[in-house]
């Protein structure tokens, strides 16, 4: 807790706005010009507008819209449900966007975008050149689902504290139940993550309880040699892993999973419903009939209406959804961006990557990798196969690791 | 051994600096490549945790400890899996665009940044 790398992560929390010295926008000069919108100010959002307007000189005019001044990140979060951070650890205002990068940044709620404007809920209009959408997530809803008693604490924020307060209220020799969705969802290790920490914080915490893993998917969806070992030898015992588990629907007052393989009460039920791209996309019919937004990889231009970007969880490649792989699409929609209002062709091999650390207990860690490269055949993004791979064990080395990776990947994006 | 084809690299080098000198509105080559790793090493290779920093370094050094962690068979290094996923010609490009912010550009490359590269990868 004392090492280096975790005094790294808290100096950069508190000095995220400071490190601003002489911005790099008035510093670079390109020809291009043009307006651009972004609504979300999360990992994808938030790097898109940096980066247009750091690669652009500034001659870019950027306006990120968010409902919230500030973001929660999910990275990290499962480590508020145990205490070892604060969520205001890994919570970042758009300070640094705003006074580094002159972002323009405008709290609102956007309901709709034609003709090359913006509209927010409270009337008001944004005109653009080219309109990002980064809104992350919506939930498919569930029969019988009330996430205020149920929480999913995957969007992180009130949800996490929820969730963090009611497995601290747990009576010893309780039960905690997790329902995972079919995949595609958001952060494809995150639930098995989540039921180790919270498998581990109930063995040294409420002695005797359980923890039953109901997954709709055949098997581990992510670092399989990672979690099946985890589950069956780091935390055996008291992780119960179920594959093939559909939940149909949920009794919210007695906290109950009524699923295809029958009825699993709980003490805490932590539902992560079935997911889909966020509202504004689906409600501007980009989904185009499925649950996920379709769009060129090369641009993360719309397949369905021109002048429209999605990146980051909402964008329908097969690239997983999370925040490292958020960011990296990011910056590949805003050079595709500047080139197009320069008048030029996108690069024609972007590519993309995801490295991710993931706790174990809470001390140790295990990670992933993955490079995506653009493939001319198929027009999508394809897998490396050799730069594929997980650790070959959870370690305490890669625990520390993994805050210098998180501090990194904060800075990136927010400041 | 590191397996070094000089020939084919030489011819890569060139090609990567040609691409800049052709527009102004064209970015620098390599530069959206680069970014990709600022997830982990920072905003235009600027670290600010106890990962490497890879500005200040030199595009030979980038270059072979790239080599180096793609074909030095550890897999406990997250490096050598991530390494793997870059083409030796993706290597060159991000090495060369990372030792270009070390004579201070911003990012926006230019003639005499390119010219002074050319020197160190013809030895």
């Amino acid at each position: 807790m004392n090492s280096l790398s975790r005094r790294h992560f808290l100096k950069l929390i508190g000095t995220s706005t400071a490190l601003a010295a002489t911005p790099t926008w008035l510093k670079a000069q390109t020809a291009a010009s043009g307006r651009v919108v972004i609504v979300g100010g999360g990992f994808a959002g938030a790097t898109a507008a940096k980066y247009l307007r750091h690669w652009s000189g500034g001659n870019v005019a950027v306006t990120l819209v968010d409902a919230n001044p500030a973001h929660v990140s999910c990275i990290l979060s499962n480590l508020a449900l145990n205490g070892s951070l604060g969520l205001s650890q890994i919570t970042f205002n758009y300070e640094a966007l705003k006074q580094k990068y002159g972002v323009t940044v405008e709290a609102g709620q956007a309901v709709g975008a034609a003709n090359g404007q913006l509209h927010l809920q409270d009337g008001r209009t944004l005109a653009y050149d080219r309109l990002i959408l980064a809104p992350g997530i919506d939930f498919a809803p569930v029969p019988g689902l009330d996430i205020r008693r149920i929480p999913h604490a995957w969007q992180a924020g009130p949800q996490t504290t929820l969730l963090k307060n009611q497995l601290r209220d747990m009576p010893p020799g309780g039960v905690f139940v997790l329902t995972i969705p079919l995949a595609p969802y958001r952060c494809p290790p995150g639930p098995y993550e989540r039921a180790c920490l919270v498998a581990d914080y109930l063995k040294r915490n409420k002695p005797g309880s359980k923890v039953i893993v109901l997954d709709a998917n055949p098997k581990i969806m992510a670092e399989e040699h990672t979690f099946t070992k985890a589950f069956y030898q780091t935390h055996a015992g008291i992780i119960e892993y179920h594959p093939n588990v559909l939940l149909n629907e949920v009794d919210s007052t007695n906290r109950t999973a009524i699923t295809s393989q029958g009825n699993f009460s709980a003490s805490v039920l932590n539902v992560l419903p079935p997911q889909k791209a966020g509202k504004i996309v689906s409600d501007l019919g980009l989904t185009g009939g499925g649950n996920w937004a379709p769009v060129d990889p090369l641009t993360y231009e719309s397949t369905v209406a021109k002048g429209i970007h999605i990146i980051g969880d909402s964008q329908g490649t097969s690239q997983p959804k999370s925040g490292h792989i958020a960011n990296s699409e990011a910056k590949v929609c805003a050079d595709a961006i500047l080139r197009a209002f320069a008048g030029e062709l996108p690069d024609p091999a972007p590519t993309t990557n995801s490295a991710c650390y993931s706790p174990i207990t809470a001390k140790t860690a295990s990670w992933l990798t993955a490079v995506f490269a653009y493939d001319p055949e198929t027009r999508a993004m394809k897998l490396v196969p050799e730069a594929f791979g997980e650790a070959p064990e959870a370690t305490e080395e890669n625990y520390e690791k993994m805050f210098d990776w998180a501090s990194n990947l904060f800075a990136e994006t927010f400041a | 051994m590191l397996p070094r084809p000089n020939g084919i690299l030489t011819v890569l080098s060139c090609l990567t600096m040609l691409a800049p000198l052709s527009g102004q509105a064209l970015p620098p080559a390599g530069r959206l490549l680069a970014s990709q790793c600022a997830q982990c090493h920072g905003t235009d290779g600027r670290s600010v945790s106890d990962i490497d920093s890879l500005r200040g370094e030199s595009a030979r050094e980038l270059y072979s400890e790239m080599l180096e962690m793609k074909y030095d068979n550890d897999p406990g290094d997250i490096m050598h899996s991530q390494a793997k996923g870059y083409t030796e010609g993706q290597i060159r490009l991000i090495a060369d665009y990372y030792a270009t912010l070390n004579q201070g550009g911003g990012g926006t490359g230019g003639e005499e940044e390119h010219e002074e590269h050319k020197e160190e990868h013809d030895d």
